[in-house]
């Protein structure tokens, strides 16, 4: 419904090691940890000396993560920090990067929504998609943006949400702002208030 | 681009500003004002020679917020095939010139945090006008402007009075260089470089900041290759249904536009890619001259840009 072969739709592939960058900063959110663990196994292969420039951030999220946060450990990365919260975790990214140089790769790994928060602060520091790369691994869920009263809902799994700010009831569109990290929302019954086509969950 | 989009203009001043630099200051025939351009931006001027028509393209140097005049400035060529020959040794004050309209392949990036300029001898010209773009703005910026000695170092006093705090100055006659990898290597996340220049400094810059890790999205270089000379060669335009022959010293375009067919181009130095021409049979290699086509493309065989590239052949045809 309305959604189909929208441009805009962030296209996601399996994260390679670009090991022409000189310096490698990797988000991991859940899952995503497995991901970067793939790609720190590809330079240890090929030039192990990067990871001494690689700096790994990382969240558990609500995953079991003691085996992936052991094996990072077990690598001679340049840097490793686990953090228990996303936001603490996106303050210290932001950070990062006001003292990053030239030659930096991006890695982002987990699900949607993290990639689309650490997406945005890349956004603002001029990082291209030649400099980024992004696997999505976990849930589905969206943000979405209400075109009417401009709040956003995060954790969204259904095709049709209520607006967490004005209640409207948004049809949850593929349209996707990089600028906003989130999905456009549109009202669903502004023509027949009320009625409302089938609630399903389509975003896990 | 065809002349019935040209300009006409009139040459309001010309001044000889290092021993192989003039810089000429070019008014609206019409009166009236120029069109608006922005930094980076070149013209094509059109001469007409007593045997031919030249066109070549100039990078606009006057500033994108005065739009009385357009300035450009033209180094005059060992190995002329008769451009920078006609604009140096032909061209009068009050005279008229034709130019096409101004085309930007070599803007600055928007949303960069930083901008890093590199201007080799007459490579100074597109980066007067961007600097003058860049000096209304917030964003960081530096311009290093490497010449061979004081007096070929075109624009000095200008750069000097407008932007003393952002120009740092090389000269190859007191050794000079700029440290290239110390420049590269240091450099804030979200930093464009620009080159413009020599063949030679253009691929160190380029070959540096790769070396540096520096994707292909944040490095920017211009540079117009002049028609090189070559075997003289002959080629069918198959829908015009003409046959061209091409002398020496004389480009691919340039013998198809004497034979009455147009070209489309913008930049006619191998830059823009607009001129990319289909082949459709040839009996020989083409000696392709161009920045545009990637090396694949050039070993396929199967396009040509007339504007600065040639074949050696027994026989050519084109889909023009």
């Amino acid at each position: 419904m309305l959604v189909t072969g929208i441009k805009s739709k962030p296209v996601y592939a399996p994260l390679r090691a670009d090991v022409r960058g000189r310096y490698h900063l990797m988000l991991g959110h859940g899952a995503g940890g497995d991901a970067l663990l793939r790609v720190l196994g590809e330079m240890l292969a090929s030039a192990p000396q990067a990871l001494q420039n690689t700096r790994v951030l990382y969240v558990a999220g609500s995953t079991d993560a003691s085996r992936t946060i052991r094996e990072f450990g077990e690598l001679a990365l340049g840097e490793f920090r686990v953090f228990a919260e996303e936001a603490p975790l996106l303050a210290q990214f932001n950070s990062v990067l006001e003292h990053a140089l030239m030659g930096t790769r991006l890695y982002v790994a987990g699900q949607e929504s993290f990639i689309g928060l650490a997406m945005q602060i890349a956004l603002k520091f001029n990082l291209n998609k030649d400099e980024i790369r992004a696997e999505e691994l976990g849930s589905l869920a969206r943000r979405v943006y209400c075109v009417h009263c401009r709040a956003t809902t995060a954790n969204v799994r259904t095709n049709i949400v209520r607006c967490v700010d004005c209640q409207r009831w948004l049809l949850v569109r593929d349209h996707y702002s990089r600028r906003l990290a989130a999905y456009m929302g549109v009202m669903v019954d502004a023509e027949a208030p009320g009625q409302l086509p089938p609630v399903k969950e389509v975003f896990v | 681009m065809n002349e019935a989009q040209t300009i006409e203009v009139e040459v309001r001043a010309i001044e000889q500003i290092t021993p192989l630099i003039k810089h000429f200051t070019l008014a609206p025939a019409g009166g009236g004002s120029m069109p608006a351009f922005s930094g980076g931006s070149h013209i094509v001027v059109v001469m007409r020679g007593d045997a031919r028509i030249h066109r070549n393209p100039y990078s606009l140097l006057s500033s994108p917020q005065d739009l009385s005049t357009y300035e450009i400035g033209v180094r005059r060529m060992e190995e002329s095939r008769g451009g920078s020959h006609f604009m140096h040794d032909r061209v009068h004050v009050g005279d008229r010139l034709q130019i096409a309209h101004p085309v930007n392949l070599f803007a600055l990036d928007k949303i960069a945090r930083k901008h890093v300029l590199i201007a080799g001898g007459i490579g100074i010209t597109p980066f007067m006008a961007q600097l003058e773009d860049l000096r209304a703005g917030s964003v960081p910026y530096e311009l290093h402007y490497s010449v061979r000695a004081p007096e070929h170092a075109a624009f000095l006093p200008r750069l000097l009075e407008r932007e003393r705090a952002n120009v740092r100055m090389y000269y190859d006659s007191a050794a000079q260089l700029i440290d290239f990898d110390g420049l590269l290597s240091n450099q804030p996340l979200g930093t464009h470089v620009y080159v413009c220049g020599p063949a030679g400094l253009i691929e160190r810059v380029i070959k540096t900041a790769r070396d540096c890790g520096w994707p292909d999205s944040h490095i920017h270089w211009e540079q117009f290759s002049a028609p090189p000379v070559g075997d003289a060669f002959d080629v069918f335009l198959a829908r015009a249904r003409v046959s061209v022959h091409v002398q020496p010293d004389q480009s691919l375009m340039e013998s198809i536009e004497a034979a009455g067919v147009e070209v489309p181009y913008l930049c006619r130095g191998g830059v823009c890619g607009f001129c990319q021409t289909r082949v459709l049979e040839l009996d020989g290699e083409l000696i392709h001259n161009d920045h545009y086509l990637s090396d694949a493309d050039k070993a396929k065989g199967t396009s040509i840009m007339p504007c600065v590239s040639r074949a050696r052949c027994k026989s050519l045809v084109l889909d023009l």
